[in-house]
């Protein structure tokens, strides 16, 4: 095989995934750059040169803003609740007990739910006249909850559901960690006279430092992303008290129809989050690694 | 400090076949014992039934005089290190010497002074401040040991092939450093291996496993001049034991036509079916011109720096000699000669006594 038809072959056969990053990733991504830059809107469509003015308008759009931070809020928020429950959940069903394999099935069952349609079932039980969990707490005397329509509720009302839907594959991805541990640890611990709690936080905590972050790390950049049980559940309501940045994105292009000031929206979240989870990736491999494993 | 009595104890993984068949074992205090075995013979499920981390299916565990059985290992007083190290890692050397006297409830001020000691008998003194997580292979190996030993109560230290990860140029810093520690503590300690230098350096007595049964115990010198069977014959010493097929030559006992033992020794001879000569190859030596020996041709000769292993046939069966590098081996018909006193006789791989 000579050299100009062996390179003719290479590039065939890289050619269908390339152009599918092209038309799916990069094309997209430098269309909203250069979208970001144009005056695009229901009243003005249309791809002209609006320079920065998208840019210089969201630095002081504080519901943005505001929706970022709830976002890190809820993000931060339920990931630590998922790993706390996860962990709690794995650690039940990783020793021989009883049914042990209908447990680590049963713990899964949320995760294999849709998403919509559960949020869906979620808002249904928590309406506040005609659900079942209003209801419910009404045998024991309390309630009626505002679940959706008071602001620090709705925001623990999707938290809840966040949590209740995700916990499962923060469960998965700790079982799989503390079942390919090494038993030698434990076995020393056990003859150092470590109980249960000492050899939980000498052994299997630190060695599991390296599961923890990859986990934590796919939970936050999943969970960044929350948005379809925001716009079932509340709709980013009460007023914007559930809005996240994914969501006021969402609202701005898709329903304002401000395509251009949508897309240097998006861009900048991009940016940010890139950045953000890059610092909080560090973070965690240098608290996690540098102290413990 | 204590004795041990494994008293008609037997294991079986799951109610299967022995994986340590049932057997009384007594480990006398203070001393020093190496289970040495192939791979799957029992030592480390052996080790574990002392340290409790298995409960036999059989017999009882007797630590100076008391049944510990049915004690979980927390409370059984026993130090063990593994073949790999463990350390936790996210803590210092001192907190790691200090971990076994913390879950005692020992406060700073009391175990300080202990944990010093120790790092002190290891050689660890400059490394107390030190997170165990960048120590090397055998350092951490010594924290493991030191863990062991900086508890008052051990009645006995257990290793479980301690040296097996550890390059080979530490090894023998490793093993020295264990024994001091060892003399100035005089715990009884079981140590397994699979590397026979070890077990005769380092124990005052080496048991020899295989499938789950002690086959001969003993001091270096009398699993090396006596191996009770064909198996520690061929186990013990590198390279193994020759054992030639032996022949009843008028009633005496010999090989390739040759008489060589007396026949005091033939007439004890029972009718055995497989009856062999056995001889160490470090006892074999050439014959000098004109002395008597049995012919052999030379296959081979392995340099092995400052011995050579020359791989001999006599009569169609292999023999190895084992000679200093200095002596000259003949190229082609050469002539053995089979010292009587060092020769032993085997039925059924059995030894018998001479």
């Amino acid at each position: 095989m000579d050299q100009p038809e062996f390179r003719f072959y290479k590039l065939s056969f890289l050619l269908p995934g390339l152009l599918g990053l092209l038309a799916v990733i990069l094309f997209p991504l430098f269309f909203t750059v250069r979208v970001s830059l144009s005056g695009w809107s229901a009243v003005s469509p249309g791809l002209d040169f609006d320079g920065l003015a998208n840019y210089r308008a969201l630095v002081s759009d504080v519901r943005f803003w505001q929706s970022f931070e709830r976002l890190a809020g809820m993000a931060v928020g339920t990931v630590l609740i998922q790993y706390i429950l996860g962990f709690a959940m794995a650690l039940l069903v990783w020793r021989e007990i009883r049914y042990r394999r209908f447990f680590r099935v049963l713990f899964l069952v949320p995760m294999m739910t849709t998403p919509v349609i559960m949020s869906v079932i979620w808002r249904t039980i928590l309406h506040e006249s005609l659900g079942p969990a209003n209801d419910f707490l009404g045998l024991f005397g309390l309630g009626p909850y505002p679940w959706l329509t008071d602001g620090s509720f709705a925001m623990a009302s999707v938290m809840m559901v966040e949590v209740w839907q995700w916990t499962p594959f923060m469960f998965l991805l700790l079982l799989a960690g503390l079942i390919s541990l090494p038993r030698e640890p434990f076995l020393a611990a056990a003859i150092d006279g470590a109980g249960p709690v000492r050899t939980f936080f000498n052994v299997t905590f630190p060695l599991m430092a390296p599961v923890s972050i990859g986990a934590i790390i796919i939970r936050l950049i999943e969970a960044s992303k929350i948005m379809d049980s925001v716009y079932v559940l509340t709709s980013g309501g009460p007023g914007t008290a559930t809005e996240t940045a994914g969501y006021y994105i969402y609202i701005r292009g898709l329903k304002d129809f401000e395509i251009g000031y949508a897309a240097a929206l998006s861009v900048t979240y991009l940016v940010v989050m890139i950045v953000l989870l890059t610092v909080i990736a560090k973070l965690l491999v240098r608290t996690f690694v540098g102290r413990g494993t | 400090m204590a004795r041990i009595h494994l008293e008609q104890v037997g294991h079986s993984y799951g109610g299967g076949t022995y994986a340590l068949e049932k057997a009384d074992l007594v480990f006398e205090e203070g001393l020093t014992y190496a289970l040495l075995g192939p791979s799957g013979c029992g030592k480390t499920t052996m080790l574990n039934i002392i340290s409790g981390l298995v409960r036999p299916s059989d017999g009882r565990v007797l630590v100076g005089g008391t049944d510990m059985t049915d004690v979980p290992t927390v409370r059984r007083n026993i130090a063990q290190v593994f073949q790999f190290p463990v350390v936790y890692r996210s803590k210092t050397v001192f907190e790691n010497l200090a971990f076994p006297l913390r879950c005692r409830g020992w406060n700073t001020t009391r175990l300080r002074p202990r944990v010093e000691e120790i790092a002190e008998l290891l050689g660890m003194s400059k490394r107390l401040g030190q997170s165990a997580r960048n120590l090397t292979a055998d350092e951490k190996q010594l924290v493991s040991l030191g863990r062991g030993l900086v508890r008052e109560d051990v009645a006995a230290l257990l290793m479980d092939e301690p040296l097996t990860v550890i390059d080979p140029q530490m090894k023998s810093d490793l093993r020295r450093r264990i024994k001091q520690a060892n003399a100035r503590t005089r715990h009884t300690v079981v140590y397994v291996t699979h590397d026979q230098n070890e077990a005769m350096t380092f124990a005052d007595e080496v048991l020899v496993m295989r499938a789950g049964r002690v086959v001969q115990r003993g001091g270096a010198q009398e699993l090396f001049e006596n191996p009770r069977d064909t198996y520690v014959g061929t186990f013990i010493g590198s390279p193994g034991m020759n054992f030639m097929a032996a022949e009843r030559i008028g009633g005496r006992i010999g090989f390739a036509g040759v008489a060589l033992l007396p026949a005091t020794a033939a007439n004890e001879v029972p009718d055995a079916a497989d009856l062999r000569i056995g001889i160490r190859p470090e006892h074999l030596a050439f014959s000098n011109d004109g002395e008597q020996g049995i012919p052999a041709s030379v296959n081979f000769v392995q340099d092995q720096g400052s011995f050579l292993i020359v791989d001999l046939t006599v009569a169609s069966q292999t023999i190895k000699v084992k000679v200093r590098r200095e002596v000259r081996i003949p190229s082609g018909p050469a002539r053995l000669s089979f010292p009587a006193e060092r020769l032993r006789l085997y039925a059924d791989g059995a030894l018998l006594t001479p």
